[in-house]
């Protein structure tokens, strides 16, 4: 919202009408034998090749699916295998217009897009690059098979290693591109530009976007290919990314080589099914694809529907789209119309289809139709093409006996390194920033307003006589996320933040207050209310190369990045066997007095899934620490805060928050008190209950308590808890989250088997209640109290003498309200 | 106006009683203070007598039944009286008893009886109703009560055999039992539900206990021989059928714990006995001097035991590392001398405890040991002085049978027990070449070589001997 943009009531409210301009639908008229001046033979005869190359190696794949062999050579693939025979052109045109960096992103049917960009590349690049590549990647393991074979020069050793890689990667190989933890859905290979292809429909609409948007922050060369179905159309992060990549800040509020619209094109790969559900005329109701383009911007996203068949079209396509996003004029939208021959996959028996359709579509036949071309123009000869196709038929043949040989190409040997996929899970980095180069920045931090104005805080929250300081005058936990904030972005270059009401505003809670001076637009702005794509986006990001704040203004719209937060953030580092860094931290703020939908701690969601790092600092000191560790880390990193305690000043940390940097390591949780009878273990702000809790055993039952804030959750030492057990034998871990399936319950158990024999009663859960949050006015029946772990610990741990109990916690209300799954 | 007959509760550690044996039957016209019913905890027996003269008009246990303590077993009247309020009451425990034998889907009164006999909060149903509503639970309505209840009941009814002679023991607790020896069948628990938690051990441990390994319990004649002869196997002598008559008996209860602490004692400690003797001459002179009224400081009842026990103490007061108890990992001295002695009763052994017998006058510690030893052969006796973790030295005294030497058993964690032997003559040295014979009393002391070696033991034997000899009583 900024203020510089008046919106005008009079000029709001004025009569008019929104009119549209045309969108072409297969424009593309020229005829082969004009189109054909523009191409050298040797480029044409290209095409051909690399669209053959994708057909045998489908034909391959689908094969082994449907006969178990191929050319005589039997193997047994039981992995995925989506197929796009039938839509080769479609990938050849877009990748033969695309450079070097212009990077592609995929869908679960780009076995083909991948070999065109590779192939694409391939030839683009000099030898010396190529050897390069092809040595650094994994230390020339695929090189080393594919050069013993080769006899050829470097772009026939090259095209050797794409095709091994690729087909080993699909088959699992440790020697694949991604040492076969990505497979045939997800297999990429960045140095040629091909980016992750995802497995879920839609999945690279708003990934990709943020690739666009690494560009165009960092300033580097080349545009961002999203190919994605004509289905994910009907998928939200499809629309989220849309939108965010057609922000009109872009061009209104970013400035100067900033300025202008995203190098994105959405190229829906359309071939006219979602699996079985016909697009047009069944499952959307856009008639045609292309005019969804129009209802985006007045630029219609550039809209156009283009003939997927005609690999001549889809080049001139490109190469004008291109110039489009060269003159900051994007994003684009490409309808680009084919048709797979073969199922959606192999268990598909296109029931919902027709014979004669599938037919008719071979008659035209993009290859066929091709090389009728190339033979009637005198480009090539007959002969010459079969032998080309006898070459194409060796490569292929060559590239499955090297990637089924088990010896050659082994997987990965779970049985003697049992922890080697866990290993690959984080990457574990400590990097001060992404690149190196002078951070855009508006003014010397030291003059930064809000950092002035720190200075004058209290950095410890009591005075000398125990007595707390105002709440202006003490530094809090949003203080210390700001500075951690604030001082990397003035060390690494790429880091940028983004999120709902992020720039202005300093963020619903304030935490960037005070940024917005320092920062220009591009590092800092305000995102579409889009949690998919504002974390998708991240994603895309991070894989490129850069580093990223996402903020989730509450943890309650977490599900609204489900996909995001569950299948991509977590997964792409150990997918891609390590090659992708993911430094993303994503900001969820825990809500409380709003009620059901903005108050609830969903810790757990993320903390169950594999690849995350998931905090949840509570002290001012932990939150400063907890965050530049997170902002230094290479990891996604799930950061929660609760709003219940921005504004709380340091109450553990003798010596004040410290004015210099300082890392908390991600995984350690801290003794805040020292006890002896009982330890209360807990999570978040739930902190300062655990902090009330320990004061009333104390005082009124000569009980004294050790208090652990759990700090991380994932990752989480568990030495310091048992260490302490040892000495209590009593545990209560306590948090914010809904009892049932909360991270408590998997600290409780895991607790159980590593401290059975040190416990005098079993580990205590206190948490909230399983029911929609009421209103604040109520919360203190929904939120677990003070009293409420006394209570338990009296009940279930330690009876207190002369307890009286508030609340219920005998075995028969436990098997109450599990009956009734409250 | 009708009256319940209840379970006394014999001591704090005491959650149940067995009833061995009712001495009135139902309908019988009992007087005030007659004998009703005898029982037994596992530490000792006992007798109760009826509060009230009437009519027995309710027996609600069967001999052999274990009951909870405080718990009604008998109801006393008028005939024809209206005794349904006090049945009431009472008909909670026997349901309990029905429900929690498998009879699933009972009433709500059932119900909240299971619960109840379970040891669970929750009361008869309505308190449960008023709990519920207490907790402020939210649509906590009688119904939702009566459900909780039902399911409380069908808990207690799924849980095989009683559920009152369960364990619950954390596992802290049970590891630290075991580093402490100390034994958990005697711990009473404190936590939830009952279950021992590490606080009890230490305090258990404080107050001195000790184990009873699973080994010994299995190995105390639990084990079935072959009762009758399988053709074709060779048989030992001893395991085969009996032709003669013979006959078979449940040990009592206290035999039981007899028979384990016997067994456990020897199985657990290294221990083993001195003999040696005491010229007699002087306390037989004190004792002739009492009996024929020359010595008026002492009652007439003072006995030859009182004042050995009196010499023993005297030696514990300069010997702690006698009055000790081992456990294990350390041992613990005693500030006073709490002398246990064993009592010869009708239904066996039992070995109370006289707390700071070193506090005593002679005169006195005989009449305390006298009064302990008829309150165990009545069966008043406080069972927590029962404990072998009451005394921290035993003395047991087999001289009235003429027997001349034996090795007492040790009561652990006690170090030391000394057995008082019959007095004989020996012949000594009376000076000038002369040998006269002087009457001895034989001294037995068994001690634990794992706290005591052999010569620091010898020693307090020595010094046992020469206070009798030279016997000098605190009047």
């Amino acid at each position: 919202m900024p203020k510089s943009q008046f919106i005008d009531p009079a000029q709001a409210r004025a009569k008019g009408k929104i009119t549209f301009g045309e969108i072409p639908v297969n424009a593309y008229d020229i005829p082969f034998e004009n189109a054909m001046k523009h191409y050298s033979s040797e480029q044409l005869v290209r095409i051909y090749r690399d669209m053959q190359v994708i057909r045998e190696f489908e034909t391959m794949l689908n094969l082994i699916k449907t006969t178990g062999e191929y050319q005589g050579i039997a193997y047994n693939h039981p992995g995925p295998a989506h197929l796009s025979i039938g839509q080769e052109a479609s990938a050849v045109g877009m990748a033969h217009a695309l450079e070097v960096d212009d990077h592609i992103f995929g869908s679960h049917r780009s076995h083909g897009e991948i070999l065109a960009k590779g192939l694409s590349a391939i030839h683009q690049l000099d030898d010396k690059s190529l050897m390069g590549i092809m040595e650094r990647h994994f230390d020339g393991a695929a090189l080393r098979i594919v050069e013993k074979t080769n006899k050829g020069d470097v772009k026939d050793l090259a095209i050797d290693f794409l095709l091994y890689g690729t087909l080993a990667e699909i088959f699992a190989r440790e020697t694949g591109f991604n040492k076969g933890l990505g497979g045939s859905m997800h297999a990429f290979f960045t140095p040629f530009g091909v980016y992750p292809n995802n497995a879920i429909v839609g999945g690279s609409g708003d990934i990709a976007v943020g690739a666009a948007l690494y560009k165009k922050v960092n300033q580097k060369n080349g545009i961002v290919v999203a190919n994605i179905g004509d289905a994910s159309m009907g998928c939200g992060p499809v629309w989220e990314g849309i939108s965010f990549a057609a922000m009109d800040q872009f061009r209104t509020l970013w400035e100067g080589a900033h300025q202008g619209g995203l190098p994105m094109i959405f190229n829906f790969m359309n071939n006219q099914y979602g699996m079985g559900g016909q697009t047009r005329g069944e499952t959307m109701g856009y008639d045609l694809l292309a005019r969804v383009g129009a209802g985006v911007n007045p630029e219609m996203m550039h809209s156009e529907r283009i003939d997927g068949y005609d690999p001549l079209a889809v080049i001139d396509a490109f190469n004008r789209k291109k110039k489009v996003l060269a003159d900051k004029k994007g994003p684009v939208l490409l309808d680009t119309l084919t048709y797979r021959f073969t199922g959606h996959s192999p268990s598909d028996a296109s029931s919902y289809r027709t014979k004669e359709e599938v037919e008719a579509w071979q008659q035209v036949d993009s290859i066929r139709s091709f090389r009728t071309l190339l033979e009637k123009h005198k480009v090539s000869s007959a002969g010459k093409l079969d032998a080309l196709d006898e070459k194409i038929r060796g490569l292929v043949k060559k590239a499955m006996e090297l990637s089924i040989n088990d010896e050659i190409s082994p997987r990965m040997d779970i049985t003697r390194q049992p922890e080697l996929i866990g290993e690959m899970m984080f990457s574990n980095g400590s990097v001060d920033a992404m690149e190196d180069r002078a951070p855009d920045v508006l003014m010397p931090i030291e003059e930064n307003p809000r950092v002035v104005a720190l200075k004058n805080k209290e950095r410890f929250a009591l005075d000398k006589d125990g007595k707390p300081f105002s709440k202006v005058k003490t530094y809090q936990l949003r203080d210390g996320l700001f500075e951690a904030i604030i001082d990397r972005f003035y060390k690494d270059p790429t880091l940028v933040a983004y999120g709902e009401e992020n720039r202005d505003w300093g963020g619903a809670f304030a935490v960037y207050r005070g940024l917005t001076e320092s920062l220009p637009y591009h590092r800092l702005f305000n995102s579409p209310i889009s949690e998919g794509a504002i974390v998708g986006t991240a994603i895309g990001y991070g894989m490129s190369g850069g580093r990223v704040i996402a903020e989730i203004m509450y943890c309650d719209f977490l599900g609204r990045s489900g996909d995001e937060v569950f299948n991509q953030l977590p997964k792409w580092q150990s997918m891609s066997g390590n090659i992708i860094r993911m430094p993303v931290v994503i900001r969820v703020s825990v809500g409380s007095k709003y009620g059901a939908q903005h108050s609830q701690d969903w810790t757990a969601l993320t903390a169950h899934i594999p690849g995350l790092k998931v905090v949840f600092p509570a002290t001012p000191y932990d939150a400063k620490g907890l965050m530049n560790a997170a902002l230094q880390g290479t990891d996604p990193v799930i950061f929660f805060e609760s709003q219940r305690i921005y504004d709380i000043g340091e109450l553990f940390h003798k010596e004040g928050v410290p004015e210099g940097y300082y890392e908390i390591p991600i995984g350690e949780p801290d003794v805040k008190r020292e006890g002896g009878d009982v330890t209360i273990l807990s999570i978040g702000a739930t902190l300062y209950t655990a902090v009330e809790a320990a004061d009333i055993l104390a005082s009124d039952y000569d009980i004294s308590a050790e208090l652990i804030d759990a700090r991380s959750l994932v990752p989480f030492n568990y030495a310091p808890v048992i260490e302490s057990l040892k000495k209590t034998g009593r545990i209560v871990i306590t948090g914010d989250a809904s009892t049932r399936g909360s991270f408590m319950k998997e600290m409780a158990q895991t607790i159980s088997e590593l401290a059975f024999d040190e416990m005098d009663a079993p580990p205590v859960v206190v948490g909230s209640r399983n029911w929609i949050v009421p209103a604040h006015e109520l919360e203190q029946h929904f939120f677990p109290q003070a009293a409420w772990i006394v209570d338990a610990i009296h009940e279930k741990i330690l009876p207190l003498q002369g307890h009286t109990v508030t609340t219920d916690w005998s075995d028969e209300k436990i098997l109450s309200r599990n009956r009734k799954g409250v | 106006m009708a009256e319940a007959v209840v379970m006394p509760r014999q001591g704090q550690s005491v959650e149940t009683c067995v009833i061995t044996q009712w001495l009135k039957n139902k309908g019988e016209q009992v007087e005030e203070g007659d004998l009703l019913f005898s029982y037994e905890t596992d530490k000792a027996a006992f007798d109760e007598s009826a509060p009230v003269s009437g009519t027995l008009l309710e027996v609600l246990y069967g001999e052999g039944d274990e009951v909870s303590v405080l718990q009604t077993v008998a109801i006393i009247g008028e005939p024809g009286e209206d005794i349904a309020a006090l049945l009431g009451d009472a008909v909670t425990g026997a349901a309990a008893g029905a429900t929690a034998a498998g009879e699933p889907g009972g009433t709500a009164t059932d119900a909240a009886a299971g619960a109840t006999a379970a040891g669970e909060p929750g009361g008869t149903a309505t308190d449960a109703v008023q709990e519920a509503a207490a907790a402020g639970e939210p649509g906590g309505t009688a119904t939702d009560a009566v459900q909780e209840a039902t399911a409380a009941e069908a808990g207690a009814a799924a849980a095989p055999g009683k559920q009152a002679s369960r364990t619950r023991i954390s596992p802290r607790a049970r590891n630290m039992a075991e580093a402490m020896q100390v034994d958990i069948a005697s711990v009473r628990g404190s936590g939830p539900n009952g279950r021992i938690i590490a606080d009890d051990i230490r305090a258990a441990a404080a107050s001195g206990s000790r184990e009873i390994t699973a080994a010994q319990a299995s190995s105390d004649g639990r084990t079935t021989p072959a009762a009758t002869g399988v053709p074709g196997t060779r048989q030992s002598p001893t395991q085969a059928t009996p032709t003669e008559p013979y006959t078979d008996r449940l040990l009592s209860n206290i035999r039981k714990i007899i028979a384990t602490n016997m067994k456990a004692s020897l199985d657990n400690s290294a221990q083993l006995t001195h003999h040696a003797s005491a010229d007699a001459r002087k306390i037989l002179s004190l004792r002739k001097a009492i009996k024929e009224g020359t010595e008026q400081r002492l009652p007439g009842s003072t006995t030859l035991n009182d004042m050995v026990c009196h010499a023993i103490v005297q030696a514990l007061v300069e010997t702690p590392e006698m009055n000790a108890h081992f456990l294990g990992d350390t041992t613990r001295t005693f500030s006073g001398v709490h002398l246990g002695m064993a009592v010869d009763t009708p239904r066996g052994l039992m070995v109370p405890a006289l707390k700071n017998a070193d506090r005593y006058t002679l005169g006195g510690l005989g009449k305390s040991l006298r009064e302990l030893a008829e309150s165990c052969k009545e069966g008043r006796i406080d069972p927590d002085l029962l404990l072998p973790e009451a005394g921290s030295f035993t003395v047991s005294n087999l001289g009235a049978f003429g027997i001349e030497m034996f090795t007492p058993v040790l009561n652990l964690p006690q170090c030391g027990i000394i057995g008082i032997n019959t007095i004989t003559h020996r012949p000594a040295d009376m000076g000038d070449g002369n040998i006269g014979f002087i009457p001895h009393i034989g001294i037995s002391l068994t001690y634990d070589h794992r706290a005591i070696d052999g010569a620091p033991a010898s020693r307090f034997l020595q010094k046992v001997c020469r206070n009798i000899a030279d016997f000098t009583p605190n009047f």
